[in-house]
């Protein structure tokens, strides 16, 4: 990508404007308050954070925190009781197909063969493209069932077809709520590096959020760390770690000290909820 | 399904004859005539356009009332069961309605509607119509919220996110409602039928009862029993055929 800068307005013959970087992510003050029968719980209280356009932010926190409440938000499912969030500059105001969701139980419509379910997004949108489901599927190791059920595909064979519809859909940002957290080791590792593979070669911005610490460090630019409840930022650990990282990395002296630092945090957090909890009762 | 299965089932379906026999044989029920004279009362009907004309006015009318009252029914109740305002309107004076017993509409709507035709077509429609609404209500309102998300986020509007999601989603739910309906859309049909007269099966086992003919009775038992199952069979065949994804219980 070349950083000359544009002088006319109209594309010239020589090259094509400079598409400029999409995905950027700005919370800013943002409160969450449920109130269900007239019983406050403050999931988020006055977070900020930014997330740069094509970067890779892991959100980690103890359980109960608020980090899905911090999705939902810039998914659009929720509106912020105060602050606001906004994406390129302009504010969240519902769901768009540019920010792209993964559940942390795959949502394919059961309803709907594999094939169907990619397509759904072009269908929603600029109109199914022949070919292109298929190409993805193949991609994410799936050819062969564009016509099955999701119910009759694996757990991590399900996430991946979540993956591919996400991707049919080509959207700026990729919002991923425990994605693989259900999966077993040999397949997360699997998912985790496909899901880089893309990543890297898209240019997408995603938000990642797991509660396991070396799953954060291994796949993340940075890693913000989440108090307990209410939500907000603790730490923000940047993960200086040479990429392409292979699963090895997890055991140099580096992976270990970021890893202590993000733990130690985490405990001294889980241990706050804990006491929070037994305060409560 | 298992020849095991099969058998007890089969055996399920012989039993009624065979204990029919034996309460006639040991004179048990005074009145009830023998399965013998039942079947050759049978074979004359048989051969007998008044009741093929029976059989045919019935049937037509339960599909017809039954087609009309999901159309209606399932359409309100996705719409009842996924805004709270067109519930709160419309909600309350349907649930008014619905503990009215079918029969206790026949002397108004025959009044009021221009034939007795329509009179039972209308209450065999209220039969099928509450059961297929409140089941679509449920079914609505049980759609996981993740879905309908999902399905925005990938692009989807909210007529998009009803046809894509809430209605699919639901239709196990209005199958069942279905299944309920097509058993009282039969319920409600013969009862009209033999408030309001003229034809059909209702009509044709009620008259056989003033002029005395008990075999002619039980056949017009048999013969409604016989199309009731056909056409829940009917019903759950549809079912399996539009959700291909996902079996449909058949106990």
């Amino acid at each position: 990508m070349s950083n000359q800068t544009q002088t006319t307005r109209e594309p010239t013959m020589e090259g094509e404007p400079t598409p400029e970087k999409t995905g950027a992510i700005d919370i800013e003050n943002l409160t969450k308050v449920y109130d269900p029968e007239g019983e406050r719980v403050v999931a988020v209280d006055d977070m900020d954070l930014q997330i740069g356009a094509e970067e890779f932010v892991a959100l980690l926190g103890p359980s109960g925190c608020g980090k899905s409440t911090v999705m939902n938000c810039i998914a659009g499912y929720l509106e912020p009781t105060e602050g606001e969030v906004l994406v390129d500059g302009n504010r969240v105001s519902g769901p768009d197909p540019k920010r792209g969701v993964v559940f942390q139980d795959n949502r394919l419509f059961p309803w709907k063969t594999i094939q169907e379910n990619v397509e759904f997004g072009p269908q929603m949108n600029d109109g199914v493209e022949e070919g292109r489901a298929r190409s993805i599927l193949d991609e994410m190791g799936l050819d062969g069932f564009e016509d099955a059920y999701p119910s009759g595909l694996s757990g991590g064979m399900q996430q991946r077809a979540e993956l591919a519809r996400l991707l049919a859909n080509d959207p700026d940002i990729m919002l991923m709520d425990e994605p693989f957290s259900a999966l077993d080791a040999l397949t997360k590792e699997i998912m985790q590096k496909k899901l880089i593979e893309v990543w890297e070669r898209d240019n997408r911005t995603v938000l990642f959020i797991t509660h396991d610490v070396e799953e954060a460090i291994l796949l993340a630019d940075r890693v913000v760390v989440m108090t307990a409840r209410p939500g907000q930022v603790k730490d923000v650990i940047d993960v200086d770690l040479d990429r392409p990282r292979d699963p090895e990395v997890v055991t140099t002296d580096r992976f270990t000290e970021l890893r202590e630092r993000a733990l130690s945090v985490i405990r001294e957090e889980a241990q706050r909820a804990l006491e929070q909890e037994e305060g409560e009762v | 399904m298992e020849t095991r299965r099969r058998l007890v089932r089969a055996g399920s379906v012989l039993a009624v004859p065979i204990l029919w026999f034996l309460l006639t044989r040991l004179g048990i029920v005074a009145g009830l005539p023998t399965p013998t004279a039942v079947a050759s009362s049978f074979l004359e009907e048989f051969y007998r356009q008044d009741f093929w004309l029976s059989v045919a006015r019935s049937t037509v009318r339960v599909l017809v009332s039954f087609v009309v009252a999901a159309a209606v029914a399932i359409p309100l109740g996705l719409l009842i069961g996924r805004y709270t305002v067109f519930a709160d309107l419309t909600f309350p004076a349907l649930e008014m309605l619905r503990p009215i017993p079918p029969i206790a509409w026949i002397p108004f709507t025959i009044l009021v509607l221009p034939a007795s035709e329509l009179s039972i077509m209308f209450i065999t429609f209220l039969g099928a119509f509450f059961p297929i609404l409140l089941n679509t209500i449920q079914g609505a309102r049980g759609v996981e919220v993740e879905f309908s998300r999902a399905a925005q986020s990938l692009g989807a509007g909210s007529f998009q996110t009803f046809r894509h999601v809430i209605y699919p989603s639901a239709l196990p739910a209005i199958h069942a409602g279905m299944i309920v309906g097509m058993g009282l859309a039969w319920v409600n049909l013969i009862a009209g039928e033999m408030v309001a007269g003229g034809t059909g099966l209702g009509f044709l086992t009620w008259s056989a009862y003033t002029s005395g003919s008990y075999p002619t009775i039980i056949v017009g038992i048999i013969t409604i029993g016989v199309l009731g199952a056909l056409s829940s069979a009917l019903v759950r065949l549809f079912a399996n055929w539009q959700i291909g994804w996902r079996e449909v219980e058949s106990a």
